[in-house]
């Protein structure tokens, strides 16, 4: 096993976590299933047992007028009305003293021909029978005539249906599953980068400068584990070789400032020059302390804050038509998007200052920042009065998100060297993408059960955890930051080269605008409509973005990267996250709906990487000029124009056309622009454009 | 350099983890991590000769570890499988809740539509709601029926109550949600929660299409509680089994993993206190990775650093004297 590098000690972690994790909730939910199933048996019984004592009143009053029980007419339209309000009724029938069926309604009488024929029904002494037959439970009750027992009613009940009652338990356990593997490999990453493979890595890099002969460094891992003990005795003998020379120096230096004799000072200054000639020391009296930062010290903090973030998600719309309160000259859909789009705006107006006072005061001190707000807004939105004061929080909530994304992403281009950057940022995407995952699948499922305001709670909690792990665990000295911030006027030049501007216009807002006003917002709003649909359901249809767009990523990048046909893939990315808008105009039906978030992640999964990638080439001259990191910031923050207008767009389509409508209307858009992105990008080619420098 | 031999008198069989030889020179001592050196074999190997101006000074003593890396990941795991057995728990509990009081409310809801029907089978009569003396006679067969029935009301569209299994009550008034409950709908069923009864209701229409009043049923909140304790302690007691089986699993699979690491380290650790101590080479075992190789090299470079600085130091001592 590597010591240095996290995947050989973290896939076995994994492996040790599926084991641990998956089998007692598979127990659980078996056994639960079964005890679910039995719990639920004698109320199904009774409820048989009501159903069928009251329709045997009825047929007794009848056969009570001297109606022969098989010249009852119109029983069909009897059964009918009482098992279509009762779908655990899978059949009615009537049944003479001999056991023939005279009415049925439900299946066919093949089933229960057989069965009946030879059963005795009386053998209750008078009560109700009950018997198993195939996938039923028939409860035969006894119809009384004039001269004794005129025959039976029965009720039978689908064996099955509390099956699918409690089939539900098994898809929430199966988010629970997912959720906690995907939280433990956040947390057994971050265990086993903090506590071994980073420090092992701060040791390899002292290893390199002693085999080198360089003993000025030391190892600034003070741990009180293995590794701590470790690095200790490592540290130990680099002190015991510079305690060694300082002595060895000391006396040198005594010689020389003593010794009469100039050849003796002569040799001693040889002896003193050889040593120094083979090996290096500290020039400031002990070994500097090294402090490897790494882009993953930061991951879980990250994933906690947006957990916290994305555990509204699939109930936001909701939430806020709930603290629904007029505001003068907004219908009551825009009001619903106001606090979406008021939240992505200060995200985006934020978010500058937000990275720049990042560089300027540290990640560490920003992201503690920005949690403040944070928590307050999470805390406060669970105790709004109204979307006035909603919107209030959302916006506390949305700075603090800015500055602490922004820190984030500050401490990740700050720690990665030029050539890891991007596996930097793939730290930052994986744990932002992780993060929705978890947030989404739980949050629904928590606020179905814990209610809205709960669930804010349990968000501002999260967000404290974060801010403690970042308090406690990340060092207070931050790696140098660079803090060139470019001018206005630079990034306005920007917009000059078209392509550029025509990747944000038609390719990056478009994008925002599907996420925020199908996904955010039209979504829950449209599911929650359905009949029978529940806020489980609406949360587990949203994972289905970020896994699609997860599964995706990576080999849209390699692809990107393989062919170098990179806005191609942005333009069949759009047109794919457009079509699959337009979809429910097929049908509304939630498999459409469905497909339509799948296609916007692979929409998105394919588009995200290639379209970072083709900034370099498109932006050659503007990355040499104002930097690579600087262009990517600017198209952050235009492409959040999509995210702003995205619900409120939707929300004017509403009204409208319903909200399949809107979900349609806004596809229109959306792919009307990627269209316009696919025709243009056959004028992108590939390679590097430096018209502009030339120009210049 | 006095250029006088050394050797290494070693105890007849040691380990790493009983690490006692005795020095009485200094020599170059081949040792390997990962395994203990054999006694008569190549593992100790006299391969130079050194000087000793300066007795070496072996390492500090180790650092005793407070939180083994295994019982920190333990931690971590078993508090990951706690939440995720709680939850799963807490979310199956509450789906067998939602489930079972739901068929309970089925049931009697479908009770109360039966009532429904008569009352406004004698309503489409043309007799007044008060007038039907009869409807007192078929809400008491009906909690007769069932025992968990505390109580069937009739209520007027005003909110008096009619009739009512607890003739006492008969000329009070419901609460007003109850009266505005009716008011949803003809055929709209509604639910209440009134202290610790449930209630289950539908309102009562006469043949023009108008809400004569209401009939509703009560059921008593601890039923559902009934019915689900026994599934309660079932699942808590299938949590907890699971919980313990399978944090023991989780720790000794962490505490073999992480053994492995602690014994590498500590056997590469000693390794370095011996040669730091003693002198010799460090050789990682075969198949040893780029990291251990380096680090038998920074223990080689250390050595030889020490080595020559004391050298050094002699040579400066004996110039010295040089008076």
């Amino acid at each position: 096993m590597t010591l240095d590098h996290t995947r050989p000690l973290f896939v076995r972690l994994l492996l040790l976590a599926f084991l641990v994790l998956v089998p007692p909730v598979a127990l659980l939910a078996y056994e639960a299933l079964g005890e679910f199933s039995q719990g639920l048996v004698p109320e199904m019984d009774k409820k048989a047992e009501t159903v069928g004592h009251d329709l045997a009143a009825s047929v007794e009053r009848a056969v009570g007028y001297g109606i022969p029980l098989n010249h009852l007419q119109g029983m069909d339209q009897f059964f009918g009305p009482v098992r279509a309000a009762n779908p655990e009724i899978r059949y009615l029938a009537v049944t003479d003293r001999d056991g023939h069926i005279l009415f049925l309604d439900g299946i066919g009488r093949e089933v229960l021909e057989a069965h009946f024929a030879v059963a005795d029904f009386d053998e209750g002494g008078g009560r109700s029978h009950k018997s198993s037959i195939g996938d039923f439970f028939d409860l035969a009750l006894p119809l009384a005539g004039k001269a004794g027992s005129a025959g039976h009613i029965h009720v039978g009940i689908d064996k099955n249906y509390v099956r699918g009652l409690v089939n539900d338990i098994i898809i929430d356990l199966g988010v629970v599953t997912l959720v906690s593997l995907l939280v433990a490999v956040e947390i057994l990453l971050f265990v086993v980068t903090f506590n071994v493979t980073g420090p092992m890595r701060v040791v390899a890099a002292v290893i390199d400068r002693v085999r080198r002969g360089d003993f000025s460094r030391v190892c600034g891992v003070t741990s009180d584990d293995e590794v701590g003990r470790f690095v200790h005795g490592f540290n130990a003998a680099i002190r015991l070789v510079d305690e060694l020379f300082r002595r060895l120096s000391a006396y040198i230096d005594e010689v020389k400032s003593v010794h009469f004799d100039p050849g003796v000072v002569e040799r001693v200054t040889d002896i003193e020059s050889r040593v120094r000639f083979l090996f290096r020391f500290a020039r400031d009296g002990q070994p500097a302390i090294v402090n490897e930062h790494q882009a993953t010290d930061i991951r879980l903090p990250l994933f906690l804050f947006v957990f916290a973030e994305e555990i509204s998600r699939s109930f936001m719309p909701m939430y806020i038509r709930d603290l629904y309160a007029p505001i003068p000259g907004l219908s009551p859909e825009m009001v619903t998007a106001l606090p979406i789009a008021v939240f992505m705006l200060f995200i985006a107006v934020v978010s500058p200052s937000a990275a720049l006072t990042s560089a300027r005061l540290g990640s560490r001190r920003v992201f503690l920042m920005g949690l403040v707000p944070a928590t307050v807004g999470f805390f406060m939105s669970a105790l709004a009065h109204n979307v006035y004061d909603f919107i209030v929080w959302r916006s506390a909530t949305a700075i603090g998100y800015a500055l602490v994304t922004m820190a984030c992403q500050g401490y990740i281009a700050q720690v990665s060297k030029q050539g890891s950057r991007a596996q930097g940022l793939g730290v930052y995407v994986g744990a932002v993408l992780t993060a929705s995952v978890c947030g989404t699948g739980i949050g629904g499922v928590l606020a179905e059960r814990v209610g809205y305001r709960a669930t804010f709670s349990i968000a501002a909690v999260l967000a404290i955890v974060a801010g403690l792990l970042i308090y406690r665990l990340m060092d207070a000295r931050q790696p140098e930051a660079e803090t060139h911030a470019p001018r206005k006027r630079q990034f306005i030049g920007l917009l000059r080269n078209w392509r550029f501007s025509a990747l944000i216009l038609f390719a990056a807002i478009p994008s925002k605008m599907a996420l925020t006003g199908f996904f955010f917002f039209l979504v829950p709003l449209t599911m929650m409509a359905q009949p029978r649909a529940d806020l489980g359901d609406v949360a587990r249809l949203m994972m289905l973005y970020p896994i699609s767009v997860v599964l995706l990523s990576p080999l849209a990048s390699r692809l990107a990267d393989h062919t170098g046909w990179k806005a191609g893939l942005v333009a069949v990315g759009g047109l794919i996250g457009g079509a699959g808008l337009v979809l429910p105009v097929i049908s509304g039906e939630t498999e459409m709906i469905m497909a339509g978030i799948v296609l916007l992640g692979i929409s998105h999964g394919l588009s995200a990487s290639p379209q970072l990638a083709m900034i370099p080439d498109v932006c050659w001259t503007e990355c040499r000029n104002i930097g690579q990191t600087n262009v990517l910031a600017f198209l952050r923050l235009a492409e959040r124009v999509g995210s702003v207008v995205g619900p409120l767009l939707a929300a004017a389509f509403i009204p409208l056309y319903g909200y399949t409508g809107a979900i349609v209307a806004l596809g229109v858009v959306v792919l009307g622009m990627s269209m316009v992105f696919a025709l243009l990008s056959f004028a992108y080619g590939s390679g590097p454009h430096i018209e502009a420098e030339l120009e210049e | 350099m006095s250029g006088e031999m050394w050797r290494i008198v070693a105890p007849e069989s040691w380990t790493w983890s009983s690490l006692s030889y005795k020095l009485t020179g200094v020599a170059s001592v081949v040792v390997v991590w990962g395994r203990a050196p054999m006694e008569g074999t190549g593992a100790l190997e006299q391969t130079g000769k050194s000087d000793t101006g300066v007795a070496p000074r072996g390492l500090p003593p180790p650092r005793p570890i407070r939180w083994s890396l295994a019982r920190k990941v333990s931690l971590a795991l078993v508090a990951i499988l706690m939440c995720t057995m709680v939850v799963a728990a807490f979310f199956a509990y509450y789906k067998f809740e939602s489930v079972y009081s739901s068929l309970v409310q089925s049931r009697y809801s479908f009770v109360v539509f039966t009532i429904k029907k008569r009352v406004e089978d004698s309503l489409n009569l043309g007799f007044a709601l008060r007038q039907l003396r009869q409807v007192q006679e078929i809400l008491e067969r009906e909690k007769l029926r069932d025992p968990q029935v505390v109580a069937v009301e009739v209520y007027g569209a005003n909110g008096e109550i009619l009739f009512d299994t607890d003739r006492g009550a008969i000329g009070t008034r419901v609460s007003d949600d109850l009266v505005a409950a009716i008011r949803g709908g003809a055929n709209q069923a509604f639910g209440a929660l009134d202290e610790d009864m449930l209630i289950v209701g539908l309102p009562l229409v006469n043949t023009l299409g108008k809400i004569e009043g209401g009939v509703v049923l009560r059921y008593p909140s601890s039923y559902i509680q009934r019915g689900l304790g026994g599934l309660l302690s079932q699942l808590s007691k299938t949590v907890l089994e699971e919980l313990a089986v399978f944090s023991v699993l989780a720790v000794l699979g962490l505490y073999a993993l992480f053994g492995s690491v602690g014994r590498k380290l500590g056997s590469m650790e000693r390794t370095l206190d011996a040669v730091m101590s003693v002198g010799g080479h460090a050789v990682a075992e075969v198949g040893a990775d780029n990291f251990e190789e380096h680090y038998a090299e920074f223990i080689a470079k250390s050595r030889e650093a020490m080595d020559h600085i004391r050298d050094a130091t002699d040579e400066v001592g004996r110039l010295d004297r040089l008076q």
